[in-house]
């Protein structure tokens, strides 16, 4: 342990600490560009309306597909609205910069600081405007719960926001080990794309898809466990088996992603110096 | 020389430098396709699924099929980006130094539009060619030549269509000063009137008066439909007389609106 926390525990509380200051930072940042917070709203609400624009199509040519009502569609699509605003909001704006950090040494100045160089490089920069598209997410869930008549017990709710959680840190995990193949390839710029396009699988439900995708969807590019399974644990037809799978993965996913980001560390040889 | 020999040889000598220059970044464009050509292979296995489980769809499974193989090659082939840099390169002045040589500014960005789509073709092609072999058995393959040549004119008239439009929403930077707006209007209406995200096919049937004669089923749709079927040889030749009129209306309103802005022009940074 280094000299500035006594235990482990005291790291991760700092650590928090800085993050709390990191999100004020940020709202105060915000309010200095109000045409920037509006033009993301407006942008987001378009995007969710012609996101749904399939769904409702496919859904004027039959009633429901493998067990999923339209409403139950409706309210997964909330679910991946909320997911990906929350990726927009606290993980894309740093992710997007790794390639600067590295060609540019910006890395040297973010080593030097008692901070974790991981957590700093994952979590520095948020983009508060894009909360609205998790407030918009928020709405559309509930009318997709409404309109699909779903009634929840609390239980089930644990299971939801358990499982949502674990699929946003297996999927930032994901989206970390692609930006982080930057220490071998120099420039990742396009690696967002690729998983801004693989998450629109996460519109649908696994059952749309076949079954190789599936396992490629729940175990490769986690996406199932932040739109799909909650979903299902809303409408009571999950048990806590996913849940705990849910934990686990995530664990795992954070060790092997701390991995690759030492290995990286290691063949990094700064840009500016 | 002729003013159109000169700006062709200098398009053909800029694509050749823009061609080395680009291809330093092979990495990239082969992870750029890949990201082209998931929402295709997403939308495509959606829709077969709704197909095997009793959707009433309009089109067949070989017509869904054949069309989001070819969408991920088509949407590649037709596309611009260069609307928010030209609009950047007038607002910041850079199309002043343009302005005293014996070629258009545009010469540059046809020959950036040419090249990269030259290396683009590199990685897309065999992605497409490993989906259509996994799909092999309902895809829908012309027989003749015919159809495969008037599919190459209509994905040319497609991306002069595109292009031209670009150039258009770009040159309103002559009066504007941000059209990055406008330039994220047209990506999103163009993304669902095109048929990038549905195929136009499948939009109910009170909106197919418009939907079937609005320009942008022209940037995409069309060269797709011509190959996945359904169009009879009367609506062939309708279909690419109105795609050459749309190019011909939009190249002249382009022609009119950038002669315009080029005399409005008042040379920031000069």
């Amino acid at each position: 342990m280094s000299t500035l926390d006594r235990t482990w525990w005291h790291k991760q509380w700092r650590h928090l600490r800085l993050w709390r200051r990191f999100f004020a930072q940020a709202v105060v940042r915000e309010t200095h560009f109000r045409a920037h917070f509006l033009t993301t709203l407006l942008v987001g609400l378009v995007q969710l309306g012609l996101g749904i624009v399939p769904t409702l199509l496919l859904f004027g040519f039959t009633s429901e597909v493998h067990g999923w009502s339209r409403a139950e569609v409706i309210a997964l699509v909330g679910v991946f609205q909320i997911v990906t605003g929350l990726l927009a909001t606290f993980v894309a704006p740093n992710l997007n910069r790794m390639t600067t950090y590295l060609t540019e040494g910006e890395l040297d100045g973010v080593l030097l600081r008692p901070v974790s160089s991981q957590f700093y490089l994952t979590l520095r920069w948020i983009n508060v405007a894009e909360l609205t598209n998790v407030a918009s997410g928020i709405v559309v869930l509930v009318i997709g719960l409404v309109q699909a008549d779903i009634a929840f017990g609390a239980g089930q709710v644990v299971q939801a926001v358990v499982l949502v959680t674990c699929g946003l840190v297996l999927l930032t995990a994901v989206w970390s080990a692609m930006s982080f193949l930057a220490f071998w390839l120099q420039s990742v710029n396009p690696i967002g794309f690729v998983f801004l396009n693989l998450m629109e699988a996460g519109r649908y439900p696994l059952v749309f898809f076949p079954a190789a995708v599936r396992t490629f969807l729940t175990f490769a590019f986690p996406v199932a466990f932040a739109t799909t399974f909650p979903v299902r644990a809303l409408a009571g037809d999950l048990g806590w088996e996913p849940v705990a799978l849910g934990v686990a993965l995530a664990i795992v996913a954070q060790g092997l992603v701390r991995l690759v980001w030492r290995r990286g560390l290691l063949t990094y040889s700064s840009a500016s110096s | 020389m002729s003013t159109l020999a000169r700006n062709l040889r200098v398009v053909r000598r800029m694509t050749a430098a823009d061609i080395a220059q680009q291809s330093v970044y092979r990495g990239a464009w082969i992870i750029f396709m890949l990201a082209n050509i998931t929402m295709p292979i997403i939308s495509l296995l959606i829709w077969r699924t709704a197909l095997a489980s009793g959707a009433q769809l309009p089109v067949d499974e070989r017509y869904i099929t054949t069309y989001f193989v070819l969408l991920g090659f088509v949407t590649m082939a037709t596309s611009s980006w260069m609307a928010g840099f030209l609009a950047q390169d007038i607002r910041l002045g850079k199309l002043s130094s343009w302005m005293v040589r014996p070629a258009s500014l545009l010469t540059g960005f046809v020959a950036n539009n040419l090249s990269e789509k030259f290396l683009k073709l590199f990685a897309l092609v065999p992605m497409i060619g490993i989906v259509w072999w996994i799909f092999r058995d309902s895809m829908n393959i012309p027989a003749g030549p015919g159809r495969w040549a008037l599919f190459a004119i209509s994905l040319l008239l497609g991306a002069m269509l595109v292009f031209t439009i670009d150039i258009l929403i770009a040159s309103l930077a002559f009066w504007m000063d941000d059209v990055s707006a406008l330039v994220q209007a047209r990506v999103i209406v163009a993304s669902v009137l095109s048929g990038a995200v549905v195929p136009l096919a499948l939009m109910p049937s009170w909106s197919k008066g418009f939907v079937d004669h609005q320009p942008f089923r022209y940037t995409v749709s069309f060269p797709v439909e011509i190959v996945a079927g359904q169009l009879t040889g009367h609506e062939l030749l309708v279909g690419l007389g109105i795609q050459l009129g749309y190019v011909v209306v939009f190249a002249a309103i382009a022609r009119l609106v950038w002669s315009a802005g080029i005399r409005a022009y008042s040379a920031v940074g000069a």
